[in-house]
């Protein structure tokens, strides 16, 4: 089981540099947005390994609350953009 | 034994679709194409992890709070990106220079 959840670290690891990628480069805010959602993302699934690697079910709540508190960072940032955004309107 | 080779190739299949999901995210050249290719591969992906978790951990109280994040992460991640999406839209952020607009 070892190799198998080396080689899923390794690609998520991967999967988290594009992103980092993405977010130093990209060119609106928008792109920075969607890579902060792929990093949390890759976050979720080394909980996911871990939990696996040690067998224990520690990591389920947190699982939880860091998918909520990506979705909630994502729906802020989003209303924050769109409040910003509205006064410029006629 | 059979679980163990479903829960391998769940795992294998989860971590492809997240880095599939990343190589989108790079190579894609605008906004819309690459919420559209989180927004998609990203919730296969993690879908799949954790039911290699659930495989792994088994049915008790853990499954039900498995199937929680399961069902949490199936409502969330296509709604922020289609947030993203709209928003981008509202903004005016320009679409890449082939697309068809209607």
């Amino acid at each position: 089981m070892t190799p198998v959840l080396i080689t899923c670290q390794i690609i998520l690891l991967v999967a988290t540099l594009a992103g980092l990628w993405r977010l130093l480069k990209g060119p609106s805010i928008f792109d920075r947005i969607l890579a902060f959602d792929l990093i949390a993302v890759c976050c979720i699934g080394h909980m996911v390994l871990l939990s696996i690697a040690w067998h224990t079910t520690m990591f389920l709540e947190v699982i939880i609350i860091f998918s909520l508190l990506a979705f909630f960072g994502t729906v802020a940032l989003a209303f924050f953009l769109g409040e910003k955004k509205s006064p410029e309107e006629p | 034994m059979l679980a163990q080779i479903l829960s391998i190739s769940l795992l294998l299949t989860g971590s492809f679709l997240i880095l599939l999901a990343a190589i989108g995210l790079i190579r894609l050249p605008d906004v819309y194409c690459r919420a559209h290719a989180l927004g998609k591969a990203t919730t296969l992906g993690v879908c799949f992890l954790l039911l290699a978790l659930f495989i792994e951990l088994g049915i008790e109280l853990t499954g039900l709070k498995i199937f929680i994040a399961i069902c949490f992460q199936l409502l969330t991640i296509p709604v922020s990106s289609h947030l993203l999406c709209l928003l981008a839209y509202r903004s005016n952020v320009s679409p890449y220079k082939n697309t068809n607009s209607n």
